[in-house]
């Protein structure tokens, strides 16, 4: 069985239906895209498999454990972690305790935890940033920080929400590069994201959501040719490239 | 400043001492703890005056009541506003235990921290359970005291509206009655110095992360495997028991206990909250620095306006408390954090 098995998840919030019958099958490593316009329900999906939101319908199968509707800190302790679209940094300490935070998943020792903590900084090439406060951090800098303490809690699958969302293009290179690191390690990641650019340039697969459903799915050179994909989402000019 | 001079001419040993006391922010402050706490320790030596020694002792019990309510507070960041509760089950626990069942308040005021504790587990649980938080937590404890200090109003077993006296036997150890204020006020800083060492143990340790983790924000400390409800729930243990024990020694200080007395917002006010907002709330010697502060000023505002117009001594303390809060939001731990960082600055770039 892959290592990640969403199986037909619905979520509905009063008479809307978010999300219908999301499937996702997920390899060790891999590198999958979750792209379609705003309120596709692409953030609602996540919220269903991390955790934060109760499924109504439909299974989340992570390492042959059922988690479906388990509360996030057990997921997270299953080696599912996710960020948020919206950084949200632990504002009053510093980079380094934020990331010792994520570590902490997996010791009680407190020694341990900053070896971890700075092995993963010094992985992303944060160590300069360890001793600064995160409120103090420009966007770019709060993005990374999220992926490096979701990175500290030793996961075998990210969810990244819109990490790139708000960066500038040489931001984006750097965590784009950033992203393929964290994969390297065997780490699979199910990202959402909007900047196509970095879609192509990471994705393995694209799963393409439109009004809750799954319109299209497959490897980005054919989903982007997708006539109902161009409809709904990319538009003529996108079509190319 | 000659410290540091120093410091760079002899090198290591003096460096190494130097770095043991003040070698980062968390070190000063443990440093400058021991020092009040010593401080507070010699002043029966200098000072005779039972209404000062007095005033010390009430300073170093709400220095330890201050920690108990920052723990939960300060560092997990829970409004719980009506945090004297604890206080006041501590209190009555121990004066009841001794009063009824001749239980010594070396053990009552312990007990007190343990009754206390198990109101703090059930006030954790049925707030979780019905997702109580923030502003919601904050008014279901000030509900909860308003209806505990009717209980024990209508509560004939424990004095009802008139509340419950110490019996003053001769002064006696084993009973914790002294005619003299000293034994006061080392019972009060051996409390205070236990007091330090747990919220320093906290704060290093993974569960003190965790609660600044939810104190900063809640969803993400859960996304990073923070089981949010078990730490909150400790927090409140851990602050509710010291809290408790902390009623205990109260009671045996001012030998009476009385529900309008301690179920009281205005008093929770002034023994619980204004030590730690003063002194800089989550920070390690902020309520201790508060209470030093808090206590001697609102006893001289006290002495001087007292015979005025009754209610003007609250409203000057209470200006004080939001001049205090307007031109230090972090606190004097904060005020002395900003300066420590400037000093320290330059000589890093030395190393």
């Amino acid at each position: 069985m892959a290592l990640l098995e969403v199986q037909n998840i619905t979520k509905r919030f009063g008479g809307l239906t978010a999300v219908s019958n999301f499937s996702l099958s997920m390899e060790k490593g891999e590198i999958v895209a979750l792209i379609g316009p705003n309120g596709a329900g692409k953030t609602t999906a996540f919220n269903v498999i991390a955790g934060y939101y109760k499924a109504d319908d439909g299974k989340v199968i992570f390492n042959d454990r059922n988690v479906t509707n388990k509360r996030p800190d057990q997921i997270c302790a299953q080696g599912l972690v996710r960020t948020f679209q919206v950084v949200r940094p632990f504002r009053g300490l510093t980079v380094l305790e934020n990331v010792m935070i994520g570590a902490y998943a997996r010791t009680n020792n407190r020694h341990a935890a900053k070896d971890k903590a700075r092995e993963v900084l010094d992985f992303l090439g944060m160590n300069k940033l360890s001793d600064q406060y995160a409120n103090g951090l420009p966007i770019a800098g709060r993005k990374r920080l999220e992926i490096a303490r979701a990175l500290a809690t030793d996961p075998k699958v990210m969810l990244l929400d819109e990490t790139m969302a708000g960066l500038r293009p040489l931001e984006t290179d750097e965590v784009i590069g950033m992203v393929r690191k964290v994969s390297e390690k065997g780490v699979a990641i199910f990202l959402v994201e909007h900047v196509m650019k970095v879609v192509m340039s990471l994705a393995d697969r694209i799963i393409v959501l439109h009004h809750g459903e799954t319109i299209a799915q497959g490897i980005p050179a054919d989903v982007v040719q997708n006539q109902q994909v161009i409809d709904a989402y990319l538009g003529e000019a996108n079509a190319t490239g | 400043m000659s410290a540091e001079a120093t410091n760079n001419i002899t090198k290591r040993p003096s460096r190494s001492l130097w770095h043991t006391l003040f070698g980062d922010w968390d070190r000063t402050q443990i440093t400058v703890s021991v020092i009040l706490v010593v401080l507070m320790a010699i002043a029966p030596f200098f000072i005779d005056s039972p209404y000062f020694l007095g005033i010390i002792i009430l300073a170093a019990l709400y220095a330890f009541i201050g920690i108990s309510w920052n723990i939960v507070a300060g560092f997990t960041g829970q409004l719980l506003i009506a945090h004297i509760i604890f206080l006041a089950l501590g209190g009555y626990t121990t004066i009841v235990l001794l009063n009824v069942y001749r239980i010594s308040p070396w053990v009552g005021i312990f007990i007190g921290g343990i009754v206390a504790a198990l109101a703090g587990i059930v006030i954790a649980l049925i707030t979780l359970r019905y997702g109580l938080k923030l502003d919601y937590f904050a008014l279901f404890t000030i509900a909860l005291l308003v209806a505990l200090r009717t209980l024990f109003l209508k509560w004939d077993f424990v004095g009802g509206a008139v509340g419950m006296y110490l019996r003053l036997a001769n002064p006696s150890t084993a009973k914790m009655i002294f005619d003299t204020k000293p034994p006061y006020l080392y019972i009060a800083l051996g409390l205070l110095v236990i007091g330090i060492v747990i919220q320093y143990l906290v704060y290093n340790s993974k569960m003190g992360k965790y609660f600044m983790a939810i104190r900063e924000d809640e969803a993400a400390a859960s996304a990073l495997g923070v089981n949010t409800s078990r730490y909150k729930t400790l927090s409140v243990i851990i602050g509710a028991g010291l809290a408790g024990i902390g009623g205990g020694f109260y009671v045996m200080y001012v030998t009476f206990i009385d529900p309008t007395g301690l179920f009281n917002l205005g008093v929770n006010v002034e023994i619980v909250m204004a030590g730690p907002i003063i002194g800089g709330l989550g920070s390690l010697a902020g309520p201790i620095l508060g209470a030093l502060v808090n206590k001697p000023i609102a006893e001289l505002i006290r002495g001087f306006l007292a015979g005025e117009r009754s209610g003007i001594t609250l409203i000057v303390y209470g200006l004080f408390l939001v001049t205090s809060i307007m031109f230090m939001p972090r606190g004097l731990a904060g005020v002395f954090q900003t300066l420590y960082m400037k000093i320290k600055r330059p000589s890093r770039d030395d190393v």
